[in-house]
Parts: structure tokens; sequence; C-alpha cells
């Protein structure tokens, strides 16, 4: 898959536009919401540090069994749409209780972008997915863009209704894995992106895009 | 004060569950995760709340309090044979009624090696094997000459072993060894798979008995020490991963021919499975679960402290006063305290009761599990046919991929095997399942699978 630059231009316009992307804060599980911790409009800042040991921005206390829990931001942005009518209320689990707008980092606008270059692995179901130990282990040592893939390696398992299932790659040619989309054992809907891969031959193609993004969107 | 249950469950078992507390009169509370919001537990309920996860105790206990429910209902699965759970249910600051037996009970009968210890010193059967995880490949040696000579000493032909992780289940983590050279290496890899997967490398050593049938002892206890049962269930057609596909009861034919008396067989599989419930002074519904050869030995295999999924199928050949049970109904009651109201006497067993499961699985190809949209199921009405299913007939339902995608439980009762099995193959040949798979391909199910095996009712088949 190509991108023309034209096209490329695009869809930088279109981040341009709207560089934000909007994140849903739900409770993790149901209990009383005994405090907010931050106020509409807030900066958060989600987690940092090298090993992102510096936990995110609290957010709002949730008390479940008799057990306070402080839920945090996971990301950057701005806090918006607070439900502080939910303050001293049950809720139950999967409740939108604020929402944090998140400016893109350039980082995260090639993300999106490659997603219209590269050759997508998408999730064949719902389920959890997690690198099989094989590739894993590859990708830690010889780091992405590095590590190649034929027809019939494994690249993932899926836990699917209570089953393991291998997904095998299933493309003829050599691939690079140059980037991976979701999180080990992480719910992931069908048809959302898995891995994103490249043929060798493109690599300095998608280079070049890169460079052009980091052009047009310095930070 | 007025009961209200908490029903912690889902699909079709929840809908059990809320139309026996709607018989009874008492409220009830349901819960629900995400990807279950188009089942029709969730449709029917009126007091409703989303969780988080079916296991998370916390969610649930939180609801619970919050909806003011006084006893929890397990269902089947999930939490309930969580001795963990069914404790902290009613040792919490604010207890609640358990519906099942007492906490020690589900630890100690859920303890396959403990629960197999206690049968042999009561004197009951159960199968040939080390009461006891084996943790060395010397003593595993050993345990595997003096079980290979037990078995030939019972008769049986070429006889074979299976090594078992001890924490495993559901057909995970066991292997057959048919000599002694196979032993060691067997050994070391379920050792280390155990170890692996369930943190325990506990392993046990068992006969493997060839030929069988799977029977099943339906038990009821009340908390005044009163105990009967509801016969028995033949469970022996499986899928090859040893999961449940047809069911019937009574557990035995009365056309079919046996090499033993199976009314003796019966009464003796009942009066040991008695025998061991008195011993826990268990109180509430369970199973016994047990092997029966051809020759009329049988061996104990395990004890299911909770409801069955099959349980209907025994409440439609039970009469008492010439109505039929209802054994859901019946665990409500006992678990409030309720004394029975009848004795064994009073229970009259009619007719051959079959439970077909239907379910999206692709049985030419290792029964894989099938994801997708069920597009329409529908069924004729007919006086001799219970369905039992959450999914919606007028409109489009998504299986969810959390959970097994069991679609719907068919119950079919009759006054004979014969008409009974007429009827089910009837009903297999009119029911309705279509739907697409999530890659655009037609959803397959098993009936083809369950007709074929229909004609394998009450028939011993090989392990």
């Amino acid at each position: 898959m190509k991108i023309e630059y034209e096209h490329l231009n695009v869809i930088l316009q279109k981040f341009k536009a709207n560089p934000y992307k909007i994140f849903k804060v739900n409770t993790i599980h149901t209990g009383y919401i005994r405090e907010f911790l931050v106020k509409e409009g807030d900066e958060v800042k989600g987690p940092s540090g090298k090993w992102l040991e510096k936990p995110g921005t609290p957010l709002f206390v949730l008390e479940r069994e008799k057990n306070l829990k402080t839920i945090r931001a996971h990301i950057n942005g701005w806090v918006q749409n607070l439900r502080t009518d939910l303050l001293g209320r049950f809720v139950e689990a999967e409740e939108t209780i604020l929402e944090i707008k998140h400016p893109l980092s350039q980082q995260e606008i090639i993300s999106e972008i490659l997603l219209s270059a590269l050759y997508l692995v998408k999730a064949p179901e719902t389920a959890k997915y997690v690198l099989s130990p094989g590739l894993a282990a590859k990708i830690e040592k010889e780091g992405l863009h590095k590590v190649r893939i034929k027809k019939g390696d494994e690249l993932l398992i899926m836990t699917f209704m209570k089953r393991e299932t291998p997904i095998l790659f299933k493309e003829d040619g050599v691939f690079l894995i140059y980037n991976i989309y979701f999180k080990p054992f992480q719910l992931v809907e069908r048809e959302q992106p898995l891995i994103g891969l490249c043929p060798e031959e493109q690599l300095p193609y998608l280079e070049k895009i890169v460079s052009r993004i980091k052009e047009e969107w310095p930070i | 004060m007025k009961e209200k249950i908490l029903i912690a469950n889902r699909g079709e078992i929840a809908l059990r569950i809320m139309e026996a507390c709607e018989d009874l009169g008492v409220d009830y509370v349901v819960v629900y995760t995400k990807e279950d919001e188009e089942s029709l537990h969730v449709r029917y309920a009126k007091e409703k709340y989303r969780i988080c996860d079916y296991r998370d105790m916390n969610d649930l206990l939180a609801v619970a309090d919050e909806s003011g429910c006084t006893a929890v209902h397990p269902g089947y699965g999930f939490l309930s044979e969580n001795f963990r759970f069914a404790r902290r249910v009613v040792k919490r600051s604010r207890p609640l009624i358990f519906i099942g037996p007492s906490w020690e009970a589900i630890r100690d009968l859920g303890n396959k090696l403990f629960m197999k210890k206690l049968a042999k010193d009561l004197g009951i059967p159960v199968i040939p094997g080390t009461t006891e995880p084996v943790y060395n490949e010397i003593e595993a040696e050993l345990k595997e000459e003096e079980l290979l000579e037990e078995l030939g000493s019972l008769g049986v032909q070429k006889p074979s072993l299976l090594v078992k992780a001890v924490a495993g289940g559901g057909g995970m983590g066991i292997e057959e060894v048919k000599s002694l050279e196979e032993l060691r290496p067997t050994f070391r890899k379920i050792r280390a798979y155990a170890k692996r997967l369930f943190g325990d490398e506990g392993v046990i050593i068992e006969g493997k008995i060839p030929v069988f049938q799977h029977l099943e002892v339906q038990l009821l206890g009340s908390k005044h020490g009163e105990y009967v049962h509801f016969g028995t269930r033949n469970c022996t057609i499986q899928s090859p991963y040893k999961q449940k596909r047809i069911e019937i009861a009574p557990g035995f034919s009365y056309q079919e021919t046996y090499s033993f008396d199976p009314k003796k067989v019966e009464e003796e599989i009942i009066n040991y499975s008695i025998k061991l419930a008195k011993a826990f002074n268990y109180d509430s519904v369970g199973t016994w679960e047990w092997l029966v050869t051809p020759d009329g030995k049988f061996y104990l295999m395990e004890v299911n402290t909770r409801i069955q999924v099959e349980n209907e199928i025994s409440a439609k050949i039970s009469f008492i006063e010439n109505k039929q049970v209802n054994l859901i109904k019946e665990q409500i009651r006992v678990a409030f305290g309720e004394k029975l109201g009848y004795s064994q006497k009073d229970i009259e067993f009619k007719g051959t009761s079959i439970e077909y499961r239907l379910i999206a699985e692709d049985t030419k190809k290792g029964f894989i599990p099938l994801s997708g949209t069920i597009t329409q199921i529908s069924w004729p009405e007919l006086p001799w046919l219970t369905m039992r299913t959450h999914v919606p007939q007028d409109k489009p339902y998504a299986i969810p991929t959390q959970f097994d995608p069991n679609l719907a439980l068919a119950i079919v009762y009759g006054e004979t095997f014969e008409e009974t099995k007429k009827r089910g193959l009837t009903l297999l040949d009119q029911i309705i399942i279509q739907g697409i798979t999530s890659d655009g391909k037609e959803l397959k199910t098993n009936i083809s699978f369950l007709k074929e095996k229909t004609e394998f009712l009450y028939k011993f088949l090989e392990a």
C-alpha cells in the first residue's frame, strides 16, 4: 500500500484542523463515586517516566466493598464532560465519568497515518491477544522494523471462547514488523489493527513519509 | 423480611432462576456484563446492574448490598463451586444466604483427591488411582506398576493409565500411558505443563476405564437432615473434549439388555451417593458422577456441588402428587431453611427426558467454538418440548466471544425411551438456527452431530 503525497497533505490538514482525540474514562467496576479530584477544564497527565512508573493525575475516587480506589488519567489532556451529578451515587461498571481531550503527539499522528500505508494484521474476532512468545522475544532483541516474518510464521495467540488459538501469517513474501497496535491481553474489537507490516523494499518509502510528517508536525 | 436473590450468572440459567423466583414470589436482581446487553436475561429483568465480570466477587457483593439482596444464587460455572466465594457470602459483615451447600462441603467435595480419599474410607468405589499428588518419577513408576496390576485383577483388558494435572479439569492436562516406558516422559511433560498453567506441578495417575457409561445421581438435602434423590441421568454422549452434549433421564433404559441388573446398580450408586452426602451434612442440590462399566462395575468420579445444566431432565421425570418437580425452586427453598415437605416415597418417576445442547461449533473441525451473529432461531411449539435460551428470536444476536457459544437447551419429554427419542429427532429436524460467522460464512451448529449421536443413547462407549 502507498499513500500519494497529495493524499498525505489532505490527511495532515485533517489532523491539523482537529489535532485531538477524545478518550472516555469509564468506571472499571461498580461502586460509589466518593470524590472528584479534578474539575472541568483541568489539565491532566498520563503515566510518565522511563517505565511509566509515575502514575497519572488522580481523577476521582471509587469505593467498593469498603475499598477506596483512585482512578487516574491514562493519557495527557484536558478534562471535559465531567459527571459531577454522580457524586455520592452508586455507579455500574463501564459508566462514563469524564472525557479527556487529548492533543495528538507527533508519534501518534505518525502511527495514525501509517495505518493507511501499512499492511495490517487485523483482529479476526473480538478477543484478547498476545504476541507469540517467539516473536515477542525477537522484537525485544532486535527491535521493530528489523524482525522479518513470512507465510506460516506464528504471529499471535488469540484467547477466544476460553480457547487459545495461534494466528499464523498467511501472506506470501517477507515482511518487516513495523508497528504493534495492541497491548497484551487487552480486549481488541474485531477488525481492529493488531500489527502493522511492510515489505522490506518499502521501508525507505515509509521513512520518507515519516520524515515528511515530522516536518509538518514538529512537536 | 422478604428474601431477595442476586442472580450471579448469565444466559439461560439466569432465566431459569428468574422463573423459579417468580414462581416462589421471591424478588431478584440480575447482573450482566457489557457483552451480554442483548441477552434475554437482561431484557426480562426488572432490576439489573452492569458489572465488570461474572467472576468478580466484589462487584457481585457490591450490587447485592446496593440492591438490598438477602441471598446469592451462583447458577453453574463461574463462582458456583468456588468455596472462597461461598464462605465470603455467608461470613461478611452483612451476611447473605448462599444458595448452595455449605462452603466446607464445596471445599472438600470439590477437591477431587480429598473426596476420593474420603469416599474410599467410607467404602465407596472410586476409580483406581493415586489419592495424593505425585511429584517424583520413581514414585510415579511404582504407582504405575501397582495400578496396572490392580486394573488387570479387575478384568480390564490391555489396561492403560491416565496421567493428569491435579489442578487441571475440563480435559486439560491429561495424557494416556500404555506402558512403563511411556510413563517417565509423559509424567515430566504433564508436570511441566501443570506448573506452567496452574502453578502446581502435582500429578495424579488413574486407571483408564476403556468402555463405560457416564451416570449421574441427582440428590437434594435440606438443613433438617432430609435427603431425597431424583433418580439418575446418563451423560455418556460428549464431545471429544469431554463436554456433555446429550443427556437422558433415567440413567438406564429399562428396555435395553445389560449384562447386569441395572436397577440394582442404580440403587447402589444412589445409596453410595447419599452416604457421602450425609457425611458432609450436604444441604442443597448436588450431582454425584459415576462411571459404569459393561460388566456392571461402577466408580465414583466426582461431585458437582451446584445445580447442573441438565437438572431439568431429572425434574421432568420426577413427580410429587402428580406434578413435575422444579429443582431450582427446591434448591432455593432449602437454602431459605424450609423443610422438603415430602419424602422419597412421595417421588414418583415417570417417562423419559432428553436434553440436547445446541451450540455454535464446528463438529467436523475439532469442535471449535464459533462466533458470529444468529439471524434466526426458531422451533415448533410442542407440548412435550421445553426450550431454554437467552438468544432473542425477534432480532439478530451477536454471540459474545468471552463465553462458550451455547445457544439453547432443548428438553424433550416422552412416556417411553422410544417415544422421547423419536420426538427428539423430530425436533432436531424442525429446529432452525441460522446465522453468519464473523467472516461472513454460514454459521455452523452441532445439530447434525446431535442427530447422529441420538442413536447411541444408552450405549456403552469407548473413552
